[in-house]
């Protein structure tokens, strides 16, 4: 049985596999220098505080990223790579969030006096939520603090920034290098060998734009952030409002059942990224960037096979009949690189707009990898480096 | 013109690579500049409690009594309500009954009172009595909702009354 779930297109012809290019270990070597460099420039700060546990984190984190990043040059394979620090992210975000929030006040719930005060962290999944009142009414209707303080360095600012730099490098790629919660989607879709649901209506690919347009049409009517407030799974690992009454405990159920159904069970059951593929507004919000971002994945179709073997790998369902005919994946590819790799013609490849479609795909790869591995790097090897440092404290 | 494309898709991708590299120097002088930039907006008063109308000082300690905030959307859960801020919470009395005048007109619209128990983490409990027909009456309640509550954030009792 194949690892399929969309059987549009029966295998047409037999592909014929082609020679899996390696780069020599010497040219790998030197094209991960200069990422090794900048880097290490971003663990300094790290390197000058004191304690051991500190510097072993800093060290570890850099030598991961690093490591990934040459296998990526050497093996010219992306997706595999990626996934081990997008599932390393994914994992130990939470892990350190909930560390914090336990250290802080024993509790991942958060009392309404922390919300009273604007300590809570700002989250990116509240942008898209943000913007119609704060158009109407210049009010931003989240219980956070514009700049940074002391006590809320996950100010509104800072995290807006930061979203608007990534979207700039990233553009939707986002979902596979800067999200650190599509990694615990990513991490239990990859447990199973083989998806025991293999049959899903390419039709689910829309529900995120439908959930994107009911939750700001909500939160501009009910004036709050309805997905966080009601339907963010990943409420349920990182932090909630306080169970105080009947409203907050339902609220709290649908978190934890969500978190559970399409964040864990139906990952493993498809091996598709189901939280992120058929339910994420956010990542529906992160699509619209897709058009700006100049990187993206081409299908050779006139050269084509019609193996499906991309259409069958892709974890959002953006590849199907219609679009490998066009030549490109739908609007919810997330440049995982999933379907590059699995080509074994080598028929789909990284593009950069504008440049003829397969001129020189390791040139548009090698540039995209660059971009999208130093905001990884400075993004998620942090987070990965805070809670390592949390992890050795607690063992020396 | 397929050339001059591919040099422009070409020179667009080498300056996201630049880009990328440079973001984490200029990432605090972003959000700075954006923070500035949003400064003609303001935290929803329904968290913030709105806009500080006056203050009245007491032996020991000030209360400050804010703007009303109105009721926000159409199906917006929260009410309109009155903010109300003891401070410090550490000099007030261990059991405080206040006669607060919200508009200022010169006569008292409601009494509030609560017990301050010394330990911080202390449940706190308020009961007020209107005196003006647009607030409502409230005994013994907690943290109700976000315009009904009293709660201590860090040195200060925030006490939220609702309006009819």
């Amino acid at each position: 049985m194949a690892d399929a779930t969309l059987p549009i297109v029966p295998e047409a012809t037999p592909a014929k596999a082609w020679p899996t290019p390696h780069r020599s270990a010497g040219r790998s070597l030197l094209l991960t220098l200069p990422m090794a460099l900048f880097t290490l420039l971003l663990i300094t700060p790290g390197l000058r505080q004191p304690g051991l546990a500190m510097h072993l984190a800093a060290l570890v984190s850099w030598a991961f990223m690093i490591v990934l990043f040459y296998l990526m040059i050497k093996t010219m394979e992306t997706y595999r790579w990626r996934r081990i620090f997008f599932v390393a992210l994914g994992f130990l975000f939470p892990i350190g969030f909930i560390w914090d929030l336990i250290a802080l006040r024993s509790s991942m719930s958060i009392p309404m006096e922390r919300m009273l005060s604007g300590d809570t962290p700002f989250c990116f999944m509240v942008i898209p939520m943000t913007i119609i009142p704060a158009a109407l009414t210049r009010t931003i209707i989240f219980p956070g603090s514009i700049l940074p303080t002391a006590s809320n360095p996950h100010s509104i600012a800072a995290m807006v920034a930061l979203w608007i730099l990534a979207t700039i490098i990233l553009g939707k790629a986002w979902c596979s290098y800067g999200c650190f919660f599509g990694g615990l989607d990513e991490g239990f879709s990859s447990i199973r060998k083989k998806a025991l649901i293999r049959k899903i209506d390419p039709k689910w690919r829309l529900a995120p734009w439908a959930m994107l347009v009911a939750i700001v049409l909500l939160s501009a009517a009910t004036y709050e952030p309805t997905y966080c407030m009601w339907l963010c799974p990943f409420k349920a690992v990182t932090e909630f409002i306080a169970v105080r009454n009947v409203e907050t405990a339902i609220q709290f159920g649908i978190f934890a059942a969500l978190f559970v159904g399409l964040v864990v069970v139906l990952p493993i059951l498809t091996k598709r990224r189901t939280q992120c593929g058929f339910f994420c507004p956010f990542g529906a919000f992160q699509s619209i960037f897709n058009r700006t971002s100049v990187f993206d994945v081409r299908i050779q179709h006139e050269k084509c096979g019609g193996c499906v073997l991309c259409q069958n790998k892709c974890p959002t369902l953006a590849l199907d009949k219609e679009s490998i005919s066009q030549g490109k994946a739908h609007n919810s590819c997330m440049r995982c690189g999933a379907c590059v790799d699995v080509c074994r013609k080598h028929l789909a490849v990284w593009h950069i707009k504008g440049t003829p479609v397969g001129a020189s795909p390791e040139r548009a790869r090698l540039l995209g990898l660059y971009a999208a591995w130093a905001f990884a790097a400075m993004f998620g090897g942090s987070t990965i480096a805070n809670t390592l440092h949390k992890l050795f404290g607690l063992m020396m | 013109m397929k050339r001059l494309s591919s040099i422009l898709g070409i020179a667009a991708a080498v300056l996201t690579v630049a880009f990328a590299v440079v973001t984490p120097f200029i990432w605090s002088g972003a959000y700075n500049r954006l923070g500035a930039a949003m400064s003609n907006l303001r935290i929803d008063p329904v968290y913030t409690g709105g806009e500080p109308a006056r203050t009245l000082e007491r032996p020991g300690y000030q209360i400050v009594v804010y703007r009303p905030v109105p009721k926000r959307a159409f199906l917006s859960e929260a009410g309109a309500f009155v903010q109300i801020v003891w401070k410090p919470a550490s000099a007030l009395p261990a059991h405080v009954v206040e006669e607060i005048d919200v508009d200022g007109d010169g006569r008292p619209d409601l009494v509030a009172s609560f017990d301050v128990p010394r330990d911080p983490r202390a449940g706190l409990r308020l009961s007020v009595k209107p005196l003006d027909s647009r607030f409502q009456a409230l005994n013994g309640i907690g943290k109700e909702s976000f315009s009904a509550l009293i709660a201590r954030v860090n040195d200060t009792i925030v006490v939220r009354v609702p309006e009819r």
